[in-house]
């Protein structure tokens, strides 16, 4: 399991929905203990490709391989006992349950999913768990409060927390920061960088500025095809990159 | 880390218990008392009996709806195959009390899994209608096999005069013995339920109720655990339809009708989905209506309805969910 | 098997199609209210057993069959309109469960009142003079009133196939029923055309049970087993989806029929049984979207 191997590659993916094609035969491949960002402008099938790799979407056509294991169409819980995790574009929580017992949740579907018998107040670690987690990612102070009731960014830090509780191998992040004021973001690009140092980590960005400091590698989507990938500099200096992505901003 | 604060945490919390958090800790006690005293205070055994089977049909359907947030319209088919199992293995194999009571409650598993392997399947709205028409089915199929169930007229003889309990034999046409009985038995569920919900799987249950993607995304197989959770409700329900057919003698095919599954919903609701008293409190409130209002009319589902309407327009937490939320928000 | 003649099979394949017919007047009805209002209508039987005694009501009156056919759906879907308003309206926004609990509830209101007025017991419903007896189709003779209510309900489907292609009214649902955001941005105000669907599907319903009087008779109870039924068709052919509706509902007519022709008992189950293999098969139905499911 050394860094540098291939944990996650897409074999020509697409996806199709009724008529209408969002992603086009992608095949790309991610390093084990980088970060890999995923960009592109609106509609470039970014969340489209996210949803394949994370297994919400059978793909239509191609494999996706994790660990050199086949996955392609295994339902969404199998991809969490394998070990890959994901938070949601649009913040996704358990809404009435405590933030506690959020990050709780998330990490008891390691241990024990389908016990009915033993009173869950006894499997302690999970709770201690679940704290040190909090104080992870800075929740440690909204333990008992409702996650419902929390602010968009801290929804969006338990969001990772929880994703952190099924220990993933490699954990999947859609636009981590909609939504956020700079100062959010600039402490959810911390605490992803941290991340990255124990995990690998793949997120798709809308913003390209966020993500050109803190990528190793940065894949670009463009009408649902795979545009360019390289390191940020590869890309920075990649004219037709420049021409579809960069130059829609300055208009 | 912070082990002093979580300490100091713990024992604030013990501070602020109000009698709503006394309550569910101690519910399986606070229960069991209420109902050993229970009988004393009704004018009828009997409806306090039926409030019991009642409440414990409605507590099987409030482990799906209340607390997993699925929407059944088919559990007269559960109650129904309880009953119906439990008076076959008395009528037609001569068994014993107890094992067919465990029968009763083998046949509302078996018809949960198989209605359930259907049902959720389906997500959303149609789980309603698919249950709805998957129990239709059932009450044809017991209907059909007359020799079984007597079809139209109900399976009769479902007589048990007297019950042994660890070799001390109890007159079983008794109704006070009767109670007691169906009191032991609920108490025995109301201590499962209590364990089930405290559970990991009970936190499961919740998580999906709350957030059925994210449970998927956390590792949780969300239609395997509206599966069981489906066949645990079909065990209470075919214990409470077990104990229906002992308390009537009879299993009336009325039993497995479209209504009766509109009768859990009613009582569900009534008394407060979600909670843990709420059906008992439903069943006692809608039977004790029910008694009332048919005492001077007989169309007492107009004002069944009526009330039921009135509850999902302005109550819709119930009776005891408005009780235990006033002054907590 | 003998006497089981391919013309007796034909002759029954039609008394599929006329049970079929009701079926499908049901369903089109649930599906245009879901569709638009996401309202699962529990108290749709009631509405069906409504008209079918609004039919008898006006009938003893001296009311022609006719005239019935015209009235009953006007007075129901009046009903059905005083209900969305009062009663359903206070409901959006508060969750899928809620309005069909409430259309639950009604259910029971509107079939003691229907008690109270009529009484417990049934009463067999004359078919008009004009359709009685019968006519040779080819393959044997066949009840004219069967052969009316599968006419009927061409004609009804039809009318409602103008009605949504050709009325701006009718465009305006279409485009609800695929989006409910669309209508907003078009500036037309929603409540208004929910009113109407809610409407249009319950005369719809009462029209079905009128036309299913003469055939089965009235009682108050007729609403349930019919739910029941009406609701498979729905799984079957795809919520929200009207043509899914029509073919659904043909379909489960003519399988009831022919299951009664080989094994009678077991004709009341087969529509389950057809909808459990749906279900394992396509769980969405024969033309319903997935995502309407969720």
């Amino acid at each position: 399991m050394s860094a540098g191997e291939i944990i996650l590659r897409t074999d020509g993916v697409g996806k199709s929905f009724g008529k209408f094609t969002a992603l086009k035969a992608v095949s790309a491949e991610f390093r084990r203990g980088a970060i890999t960002a995923i960009i592109g402008p609106n509609g470039a099938g970014k969340s489209t490709y996210f949803n394949l790799l994370c297994g919400a979407f059978r793909p239509s056509t191609g494999r996706v391989e994790f660990e050199g294991r086949d996955v392609t169409g295994l339902p969404q819980h199998r991809f969490a006992h394998m070990g890959v995790a994901k938070s949601f574009q649009i913040t996704n929580v358990f809404p009435q349950l405590s933030t506690h017992e959020n990050i709780r949740v998330a990490a008891q579907a390691r241990v024990a999913r389908f016990d009915i018998w033993r009173p869950r107040a006894r499997l302690t670690e999970l709770g201690d768990e679940a704290d040190a987690i909090l104080e992870r990612v800075g929740l440690w102070d909204r333990r008992e409060r409702v996650a419902g009731a929390l602010a968009h960014g801290e929804q969006r830090a338990l969001e990772i927390g929880m994703a952190l509780a099924s220990r993933p191998r490699l954990l999947l992040l859609d636009e981590p920061t909609a939504g956020m004021s700079p100062e959010e973001t600039r402490v959810m690009m911390e605490l992803i960088v941290k991340l990255a140092e124990e995990r690998t980590v793949i997120l798709v960005e809308h913003k390209m500025k966020l993500v050109m400091g803190i990528s190793d590698r940065l894949l670009v989507l463009h009408h649902g095809e795979l545009l360019a990938e390289g390191t940020p500099d590869d890309i920075r200096r990649n004219e037709t990159v420049k021409r579809v992505y960069l130059g829609q901003r300055e208009h | 880390m912070n082990q002093a604060s979580q300490a100091t945490l713990a024992r604030a919390r013990d501070a602020n218990l109000d009698w709503r958090e006394l309550a569910t800790r101690y519910r399986v006690l606070l229960v069991s008392a209420f109902l050993l005293a229970f009988p004393l205070v009704m004018p009828f055994t009997a409806l306090a009996i039926n409030i019991l089977i009642y409440g414990l049909y409605a507590l099987g359907f409030n482990l799906l709806f209340g607390y997993l947030g699925l929407l059944s319209f088919g559990h007269a088919a559960l109650l129904g195959a309880g009953a119906y199992f439990c008076g076959i293995a008395i009528v037609h194999f001569g068994m014993p009390w107890f094992a067919a009571i465990a029968i009763g409650v083998l046949g509302g598993v078996i018809t949960a899994a198989a209605i359930g392997a259907l049902a959720t399947r389906t997500r959303g709205i149609y789980f309603a209608m698919v249950t709805l028409a998957l129990s239709q089915c059932v009450y044809y199929l017991f209907y059909q096999a007359v020799d079984w169930t007597g079809g139209e007229n109900g399976l009769r003889g479902i007589n048990v005069r007297e019950i042994g309990i660890f070799g001390i034999s109890f007159d079983f046409i008794n109704p006070m013995t009767r109670y007691y009985v169906v009191a032991g038995f609920v108490i025995l569920a109301l201590i499962v339920l209590s364990r089930i919900l405290a559970s990991p799987f009970g936190a499961v249950i919740e998580a999906v109720r709350e957030n059925e993607e994210r449970a998927r995304a956390s590792g949780y197989n969300v239609t395997l655990v509206r599966l069981i959770t489906f066949i645990l409700s079909g065990a209470f329900c075919g214990l409470a339809g077990a104990l229906y057919a002992l308390q009537l003698s009879t299993v009336p095919i009325e039993i497995m009708h479209y209504e009766t599954s509109g009768l859990a919903v009613m009582m569900c609701l009534l008394g407060g989905m979600g909670t843990f008293f709420g059906p008992f409190v439903g069943a006692a409130v809608f039977l004790m209506l029910e008694n009332l209002v048919s005492l001077w009319t007989v169309h007492w589902q107009l004002i069944v309805g009526a009330v039921f309407m009135i509850c999902v327009l302005f109550f819709p937490r119930g009776i005891w969910g408005t009780l235990t939320m006033r002054g907590k928000s | 098997m003998a006497g089981l003649t391919l013309d007796l099979i034909a002759l029954q394949l039609f008394t599929g199609v006329a049970l079929g017919a009701v079926y499908v007047l049901l369903a089109i009805g649930l599906s245009l209210i879901f569709g638009m209002l996401t309202v699962v209508n529990f108290a749709h039987g009631a509405f069906y057993m409504l008209g079918a005694y609004a039919g008898l009501f006006l009938m003893t009156q001296g009311v022609n069959f006719w005239v019935c056919l015209l009235l009953v759906p006007l007075l129901v879907g009046g009903i059905g309109l005083a209900v969305e308003r009062v009663l359903i309206r206070p409901l959006y926004g508060r969750g899928i469960d809620y309005p069909l609990l409430l259309t639950f509830g009604l259910s029971y209101v509107i079939v003691e009142l229907v008690r109270i007025g009529f009484g417990k017991t049934g009463y067999p419903v004359d078919t008009p003079e004009l359709l009685q007896g019968a006519v040779d189709i080819g393959v044997g003779y066949f009840p004219l009133y069967r052969l009316f209510v599968i006419g009927a309900t061409a004609v009804i489907l039809f009318g409602l196939w103008l009605f949504l292609e050709r009325t701006s009214f009718g465009l305006i649902i279409r485009a609800g029923a695929r989006d409910p955001e669309i209508i907003r941005v078009l500036g037309v105000n929603v409540r208004r055309v929910w009113l109407v669907v809610f409407g249009l599907g319950t005369g719809i319903a009462a029209l079905a049970g009128l036309l299913a009087a003469p055939l089965q008779g009235v009682i108050p109870e007729m609403g349930g087993p019919v739910l029941a039924e009406a609701f498979v068709v729905t799984v079957v052919g795809g919520m929200g989806s009207l043509l899914g509706a029509v073919l659904a509902g043909l379909l489960v007519g003519i399988v009831v029929s022919i299951t009664s022709l080989f094994a009678p008992e077991m004709a009341k189950v087969s529509i389950f049984a057809l909808m459990a293999v749906v279900l394992l098969v396509r769980p969405q139905g024969f033309f319903g979207r997935a995502g309407l499911m969720s």
